[in-house]
């Protein structure tokens, strides 16, 4: 066979592809038999655990908490869920208790959230054919917008008005973190509220939306035996380096771009824009290119280091981000990029639309579904998250500022819509056709619509559309 | 042909779809092990609605009821019953 394929200089040809795409940077050391059964043992699992703290070390300030936490799960394997929710509570209340202003207050506001949580969670369990027990999402989040209109119309002369913001900022964190919850409600093998408050706001890390989903995903990418733990482990560690590796490659590749090539940012190219003193267009480019792939990089590093310690935990959850610039078209993009958060709209937004509305129409449905969860979810997701532009400005005032995010997820779910409706049509082929073509137009569509994704109330659609013009120098 | 295998036959197609040929066992989690995404459910929800019939919007719609040959296969038995 070897001498077949040194003898054919095309064979030889595609085994050199196919060896380079094999390539890793870091090994796959999860699956090599003896890495993985030295980590089942005292010394491997030390070795490890040790490894993977002074990687954190570089990471983030809470390395030492995050690292004895992990060791303790690490050896007692069999309580992992419960050791999961003790150190989130940990991660709640101890870690941060000198970093929070007031402490007993703010810790009093996370109590009072969790047990709104708790309680709605025990009414959709117990009440199945109540409201809250069939529709707990609806009463979740219509609740929570009224929590909202109610503290932006709260007399801004009381003692009370602080506190009723600071709730509902508190109650915001914890939202989709509840709805999770929630949804877990009907699974036969259903979590007690003690280990869903594992999955509220886990000690690993979270945003506004939860790293790794709730607790019916815990449940089942969760290590069944040594073996798999010291797997899981094993990738981990690899995502906790790739993680690291990025996060100094994108300092050096922002200097790269703004120090040695003067590249200015798009935030600056924006704001000369908006002066009327415009940057050249193929400037304008670039700042637009270079925001959008050091978005990418920053969200690996934080994505790929919340997900690299929930493995460390014993949970083989997916990466939030995955190999985004090789999606070959727009809804897998979407997928590649912030999993998570098109996870929790497909979850909370896509799947209900879908199972309910237009069932005979398939195009229709899909559509409608998708604008459910990249339009209507994504603008709801946004609003309810910035509370500060409500509280400044007023509501209305913080709707009405919000026309260009809510233009740019009109585009994101159209967009999204037509390359599903395409999906099933036959791919191109070739190199050219079939990947740079693809590749090429998606990077291009979303670093077009991202001129929009503006989440703040200064700046008016005109300004960005009179950036988007400039770009092909219609305006000039 | 047997739900099951009609389930399998499906699945595999979808995997191919996508150029996965890698096999697979009917326990392996499929979509929270990220082998199919979430457009792909929605291929599995319409089949089994056609197929068999299975209305979502009362049985109540979780990944998890999907995600595994055996578990499409379960939902299709608690279904009929």
């Amino acid at each position: 066979m070897s001498a077949h394929v040194g003898a054919n200089p095309e064979v030889l040809a595609s085994h050199g592809l196919s060896r380079l795409a094999d390539f890793r940077i870091i090994p796959r050391i999860e699956t090599y038999p003896r890495i993985v059964e030295f980590v089942q043992k005292l010394a491997g699992k030390l070795l490890i655990l040790a490894l993977f703290g002074a990687g954190l070390y570089f990471a983030t300030d809470d390395w030492l908490p995050l690292t004895l936490c992990l060791a303790l799960i690490t050896f007692w394997p069999s309580r992992r869920r419960l050791l999961v929710t003790v150190a989130t509570l940990i991660f709640t209340f101890a870690v941060p208790w000198t970093k929070f202003p007031h402490p007993l207050y703010t810790s009093t506001l996370i109590l009072f959230v969790i047990a709104i949580g708790a309680l709605l969670f025990w009414c959709a369990v117990a009440w199945p054919r109540s409201v809250v027990g069939r529709h707990p999402i609806v009463v979740l989040l219509i609740g929570y917008s009224l929590l909202i209109a109610f503290a932006a119309y709260f007399p801004n002369t009381t003692r009370l008005y602080l506190t009723v913001w600071d709730f509902t900022y508190t109650f915001g964190i914890y939202l989709w973190f509840i709805g999770y919850s929630l949804l877990d409600r009907r699974s036969a093998d259903r979590d007690s509220f003690s280990l869903q408050l594992g999955t509220y706001r886990p000690f690993w890390g979270s945003t506004a939306t939860p790293f790794p989903k709730g607790a019916s995903y815990l449940r089942r990418i969760e290590a069944k035996d040594p073996r798999q733990l010291a797997v899981v482990q094993l990738k981990g560690l690899k995502l906790l380096a790739w993680s690291l590796m990025i996060s100094v490659f994108s300092k050096y590749f922002g200097l790269f771009l703004h120090d040695y090539l003067a590249i200015p940012t798009f935030d600056q190219t924006f704001y000369r824009s908006v002066m009327h003193a415009p940057y050249p267009s193929y400037v304008c480019w670039a700042s637009l290119a270079s925001a959008f792939l050091e978005d990418i990089l920053v969200m690996c590093v934080w994505g790929h280091r919340f997900i690299a310690c929930c493995r460390m935990a014993g949970f083989n959850a997916l990466r939030n981000t995955y190999r985004p610039l090789s999606s070959r078209s727009i809804s897998e993009f979407w997928n590649r990029y912030y999993f998570y958060f098109k996870e929790l709209l497909a979850e909370f937004f896509f799947y209900p639309a879908f199972m309910r509305f237009f069932k005979s129409h398939r195009k229709l449905r899909l559509v409608t579904a998708t604008f459910a969860a990249a339009f209507f979810g994504n603008v709801f997701y946004h609003f309810c998250r910035d509370l500060k532009f409500i509280a400044t400005l007023g509501l209305w005032k913080a709707i009405t500022g919000f026309h260009v995010y809510a233009f740019y997820c009109f585009l994101l779910a159209t967009g999204i819509s037509i390359s599903q409706l395409r999906a099933s049509r036959p791919k191109p082929s070739g190199f050219l056709r079939a990947r740079v073509v693809p590749v090429i137009s998606v990077a291009l569509f979303y670093m077009l619509i991202n001129i929009f994704a503006y989440l703040g109330r200064d700046y008016p659609i005109s300004e960005h559309f009179r950036y988007f013009f400039h770009l092909f120098q219609f305006n000039s | 042909m047997e739900p099951k295998a009609e389930v399998r036959q499906f699945v595999q197609e979808l995997l191919s779809r996508k150029g996965d040929r890698q096999p697979f066992s009917d326990s392996d989690s499929l979509l929270l092990g990220g082998r199919l995404e979430s457009v792909d459910a929605v291929d599995i929800v319409v089949f089994l609605e056609e197929k068999f019939h299975i209305d979502f919007a009362e049985v109540g719609f979780d990944q998890t009821l999907i995600d595994s040959v055996d578990a499409i296969d379960s939902l299709i038995q608690t279904v009929k019953k």
